[in-house]
């Protein structure tokens, strides 16, 4: 954090109340994500609703923050640290609107599949992978908050983790569809799924990386580890 | 091409104009100015920023010798016009301030007609051959200050009858007038309505095309608004000079930051 506050106390409030908005965007998300895989799981049609529902007052609090930081703008004209967080807060926002609507995608693909057959232990790794990402979702806001660069990096690059845990269930689900093309038609929503959570780790390692140039100045040089390897998949042996 | 900023000058690629060396000022036993090293560039708007007492008018009024005036004022170091030190006992200091002109805080026209203000500086330079040359001189540096179309109908009425704006922008006129290479400019939009300082800052950066501009001003976004480079003063040292987008978007030094972003620092 800034360490000496502004002389006009009012703009610190201005700042404050704008990543308040975020931190509590951010625990909405990361709760929705968890509790989707949770409905996954236990085949709970009723949480599933209630995260779809749930992802309007994420909405709303992106507006909210988009007002906010117009306002700060307009009134305070923001430079150097300051402007840098009102950039930042306002993309981060963009990135955890972009996750809610996968959480709220994976409950809507929750409730189709509840209807549908097992596949393997693939709901159980979903879960798993869902809490990895919303361990990095996590830090990276706590990183916001603490302007801690070196708890970005590293959230930068568990990346890698998770890319390789998309990498298995990918997979998995082509040898289930490759077994029995009734598993077609669940695979292919397991994949959506764990292709979307996927994504939320990018969104994650993306708000990282904007506290990293909210500190420093300047975005990461150097490339992030990556270890998505499906892009290169053919076929499986089964 | 529809990217505008290819009709913008090229300000990375501009040579210096003026080139301060390790200037010290001292005023008696006060030192004001610590050992700053400046590269004034050429056609291209420098802003001078930092607290007041910092040093940044002392520094300004250093680059066309105002300080002499001053007699418990002592200015050590080098600073060189195109290669010449200024401060050589050779160079005349009256016709340095015809290469160097400068713009002060306050409108201060002469208690003359608009015409002889603008006029004033041609003639005793000796600048002009005849009337038709000088009544040239005068509707052009009126034009350049964006004020002509003002007070051409009333170019012998008293300077000092127009509204602050318009003397401010007659001010500009009087001192390019004199063709010079750098204007200094002390403060001087605080006088002004945001109106008129949009008038003056408008201004400024026409003028730019033409020589190197010098400003030094306690409106961040001033600085922000019309310079390209920037240079942030505290207590007598010059502790940051870059490029204006840089300074106002990512500061080096915690000190610049503390004080553009308003804090206490």
């Amino acid at each position: 954090m800034q360490k000496d506050p502004h002389i006009a106390r009012a703009f610190d409030r201005d700042l404050e109340a704008v990543q308040a908005l975020v931190l509590k965007m951010g625990g909405l998300v990361e709760a929705a994500l968890l509790d989707a895989a949770v409905a996954l799981e236990t085949r709970d049609d009723e949480l599933a609703a209630a995260i779809r529902a749930g992802d309007k007052a994420i909405d709303a609090l992106e507006e909210q923050i988009n007002v906010e930081a117009a306002r700060i703008i307009a009134l305070r004209a923001p430079t150097a640290g300051d402007l840098r967080t009102v950039l930042t807060v306002m993309k981060i926002a963009a990135s955890l609107e972009r996750c809610g609507d996968y959480a709220k995608n994976l409950a809507k693909r929750s409730v189709v599949l509840s209807q549908m057959p097992q596949i393997g232990g693939a709901a159980g790794a979903i879960r798993r992978m869902a809490k990895a990402v919303e361990s990095q979702l996590k830090d990276a806001l706590d990183s916001l908050i603490q302007r801690d660069v070196e708890l970005a990096a590293n959230v930068r690059a568990r990346d890698a983790e998770v890319d390789q845990m998309y990498n298995a269930l990918f997979r998995e689900f082509l040898t289930h569809m490759m077994e029995d093309p009734r598993n077609i038609s669940a695979c292919m929503h397991l994949h959506f799924i764990a292709k979307n959570i996927e994504r939320v780790g990018d969104h994650a390692t993306g708000i990282a990386e904007q506290v990293i140039y909210l500190v420093t100045g300047a975005l990461p040089e150097e490339a992030r580890p990556k270890a998505d390897m499906t892009t290169s998949v053919k076929g499986v042996q089964s | 091409m529809d990217d505008m900023r290819y009709l913008e000058i090229d300000v990375t690629a501009q040579t210096n104009k003026m080139t301060a060396r390790g200037v010290d000022v001292f005023y008696g036993d006060t030192h004001a100015i610590k050992a700053v090293d400046v590269d004034i560039l050429d056609k291209t708007v420098t802003a001078f920023i930092g607290p007041s007492g910092c040093g940044k008018s002392t520094f300004l009024r250093c680059l066309n010798r105002m300080n002499d005036t001053i007699d418990i004022c002592r200015v050590k170091g080098t600073i060189l016009l195109d290669g010449e030190d200024i401060y050589d006992p050779k160079v005349d200091s009256v016709q340095l301030r015809a290469k160097v002109g400068m713009v002060f805080q306050k409108p201060n026209p002469f208690p003359k007609s608009i015409y002889d203000n603008v006029a004033y500086g041609p003639k005793i330079h000796g600048l002009t051959r005849n009337k038709a040359e000088l009544d040239e001189v005068v509707e052009t540096s009126l034009r350049r200050a964006a004020i002509w179309d003002e007070v051409k109908d009333r170019l012998q009425s008293p300077g000092t009858g127009l509204s602050g704006g318009q003397q401010q922008r007659l001010c500009i006129a009087r001192a390019i007038a004199t063709s010079p290479e750098v204007l200094l400019m002390d403060e001087p939009c605080s006088a002004l309505d945001p109106i008129a300082t949009a008038q003056v800052e408008e201004l400024i950066d026409e003028l730019r095309s033409q020589f190197s501009v010098v400003i030094v001003t306690h409106s961040m976004q001033q600085a922000a608004r019309v310079s390209q480079r920037t240079a942030f003063f505290h207590l007598g040292n010059l502790v940051e000079y870059g490029e204006t987008g840089q300074i106002f978007t990512a500061p080096k030094d915690p000190r610049t930051e503390s004080y553009i972003t308003g804090r206490i620092g």
